[in-house]
């Protein structure tokens, strides 16, 4: 019996081995993940942590966000203007301020976790707005073709002639900006190469024998989109939303970086940007919001890598 | 390859024409105005809605949106892009101005991302699966996720704080008229955004070289005996550039989109504060004039990559 499985657990080699290994079976699978691709597992764990730290930011960022720390005024006395209480301005890193404080007396670290938030939120929402639209353009360019697909693809060829940043600098200067016009404008930057790749992906499914037979048996273009076309391009959808992200967040980050961004909720390049005012006196701001939006691209970047090579080694985004 | 760089140049002058129009369009829908912020810097005798009123009949602004985009196109054609609404001054000799220390950086940077990025991607597909390649790996994973604008803020921290150091900040310096000037204020911008930009280079040149070595006649090369310089510099890598150029050429969109952070972070009187400053106070002129000018060049940059890459690597046709 014993040695019955083992023969086959040879013929079967992965299988075999992991049949004597200790421990309950999802557990093996991570173990041997970890293994076989350190960095996609650690950026993985990145992932988690800050979307953790997104999804339960009121109960794990300890003070709110725009609370201002007072201290006592070792100047003051009596008949001055010394006030007797001031900020806690800049303040080093302790045990009441993991990250220390900012110049308006905040705590680094709550202001962190609601950035987490903040900057999974708006990526999150420009990502469902690019694939949305982009699906939908990229299936209707890639169904129909002829001179629907040429008008649509100029059209995305203009988006892409832009640079990213002066479409978003335009976009979210413009409308009074909100994070939902920052995701959209964000969003709208991801369209063109979205709807190029699932386009692509298209071009080929179209061809394929099953749907050549849902056509023959006089199916509607919408139900062979929708039905036939759509479930063949949902992998080319989950890689591109995976490395999508990294992306997205950065160039958030940058925007806010450079001050387009709205002041309330706090964001990551914000905080950097403020952070690099007093950098020279207390630096753990700027290397606190920096850290964070590195580690998470690096971050988002890894996992998208490892989800991509498991789903569809072929495509490329760039 | 005649007939398709026409149909090509042909097509770039229509998505340029879509794009100008989708700044004129946009400018115009948003909200925000120059002339009502101008207008509330004036005169206070007039009550406000009639300055408004006035400079907006300065400016033009008052005219059927038809009539002003009939102006802006064929101002286009003729290359003139109009005046900017703030300093009254051509829009076409301001962009002139702000050209130079745009373009400098986006060489400066090409050419640091080029030097370090080529000779680690070989290093990189060469020593494949060694403790070197997977460390030089990580480095340029790394450097994808590192943001340029936190680079650059970090090179200034820890070039003031231990080598006492930090750039000039007299005002920008002409290359030609004083380049040691010049240089010392670029420096920094250019590292932050090059290594940015050769992270990715490497990344690619690395698995294209790979795909490269395991082809039959890098076999035969070195069946040859011959020495692994000539084999690696000669055969392999003279077919592994070719596609990274292209890379190249595409990255300068990124670059020039980077430059926007990068230029306002380091104070350089570029193409990209300007912009930033432009939109801020709601310049229609200036604003279209940056897009188109970056627009422009970014599509017949690529369309010069297409073609060159063509040129360089014979089994590819155009049709």
């Amino acid at each position: 019996m014993l040695m019955g499985q083992e023969e086959a657990g040879l013929g079967v080699l992965t299988a075999g081995q992991e049949l004597y290994a200790p421990g309950p079976g999802w557990l093996r699978l991570v173990g041997r993940f970890i293994r076989r691709k350190p960095l996609g597992a650690f950026g993985i764990g990145v992932v988690l942590v800050m979307s953790l730290a997104a999804g339960a930011a009121p109960w794990l960022s300890r003070y709110d966000a725009e609370e201002r720390f007072l201290t006592a005024n070792p100047a003051y006395a009596p008949g001055t203007f010394e006030p007797e209480q001031k900020q806690d301005a800049r303040a080093g890193p302790s045990l009441k301020h993991w990250f220390g404080t900012d110049q308006g007396g905040r705590d680094n670290y709550a202001r962190l976790v609601w950035g987490a938030r903040r900057s999974l939120g708006v990526a999150l929402g420009a990502l469902l707005f690019a694939i949305l639209f982009g699906t939908s353009i990229g299936i209707v360019s890639g169904y129909y073709r002829g001179w629907l697909d040429m008008i649509l693809q100029r059209l995305m060829d203009s988006i892409q002639a832009f640079p990213a940043m002066l479409i978003l600098l335009l976009l979210v200067a413009l409308t009074k900006s909100s994070l939902v016009t920052l995701s959209m404008g964000l969003g709208f930057v991801a369209l063109a190469s979205v709807q190029r790749i699932i386009r692509s992906a298209v071009l080929t499914a179209r061809e394929e024998p099953h749907v050549e037979a849902a056509r023959a048996i006089g199916c509607s273009a919408p139900r062979l989109m929708c039905v036939h076309i759509l479930p063949n391009v949902a992998a080319p959808i989950i890689v591109v939303f995976s490395i999508g992200l990294g992306s997205i967040i950065l160039a958030d980050a940058a925007l806010a970086f450079l001050g387009l961004a709205p002041i309330e909720p706090p964001s990551w390049g914000m905080m950097l940007n403020e952070g690099r005012g007093y950098m020279n006196s207390q630096p753990s701001t700027m290397l606190a919001a920096g850290l964070a939006i590195t580690l998470t691209v690096l971050g988002f970047n890894l996992a998208g890598d490892a989800l991509r090579d498991f789903l569809d080694p072929r495509i490329r985004l760039q | 390859m005649h007939q398709y760089i026409i149909r090509r140049a042909l097509l770039n002058i229509v998505v340029i024409l879509l794009v100008i129009t989708g700044v004129f369009i946009g400018l115009r829908a948003t909200p925000g105005d120059f002339a009502v912020s101008q207008a509330a810097g004036r005169v206070t005798n007039v009550n406000s809605g009639e300055a408004t009123a006035l400079v907006r009949h300065d400016l033009g602004l008052d005219r059927p949106l038809l009539e002003q985009y009939g102006d802006f196109v064929s101002g286009f054609f003729r290359g003139d892009l109009g005046n900017s609404f703030a300093t009254k001054r051509p829009v076409m000799a301001e962009l002139k101005d702000r050209l130079a220390p745009s373009v400098e950086l986006a060489i400066l940077e090409i050419l640091i991302a080029v030097v370090v990025a080529v000779p680690v991607g070989i290093l990189s597909a060469v020593r494949q699966d060694t403790w070197l390649d997977y460390i030089l790996r990580f480095f340029a994973i790394f450097w994808l996720g590192v943001p340029s604008f936190f680079v650059g803020v970090l090179l200034l921290y820890f070039l003031s704080r231990w080598a006492h150091w930090s750039p000039p900040i007299t005002d920008y310096q002409d290359f030609f008229e004083n380049p040691w000037m010049n240089l010392q204020a670029m420096v920094l911008p250019a590292v932050a955004g090059g290594l940015a930009a050769g992270a990715i280079i490497m990344r690619f040149l690395r698995s294209q070289l790979l795909e490269v070595l395991h082809q039959d006649y890098v076999r035969t090369a070195w069946a040859k005996g011959l020495r692994e310089r000539t084999v690696i510099m000669r055969h392999a890598l003279k077919n592994a550039l070719i596609p990274v150029l292209t890379v190249v050429g595409l990255l300068l969109a990124t670059i020039a989109s980077g430059n926007v952070v990068l230029e306002t972070l380091f104070n350089l009187p570029g193409l990209g504060g300007y912009a930033v400053n432009a939109i801020r106070q709601n310049d229609y002129p200036v604003v279209q004039g940056v897009v188109l000018l970056v627009a422009t060049s970014l599509v017949f940059v690529n369309l010069v990559v297409d073609v060159a890459y063509a040129w360089l690597d014979p089994r590819i046709r155009y049709g």
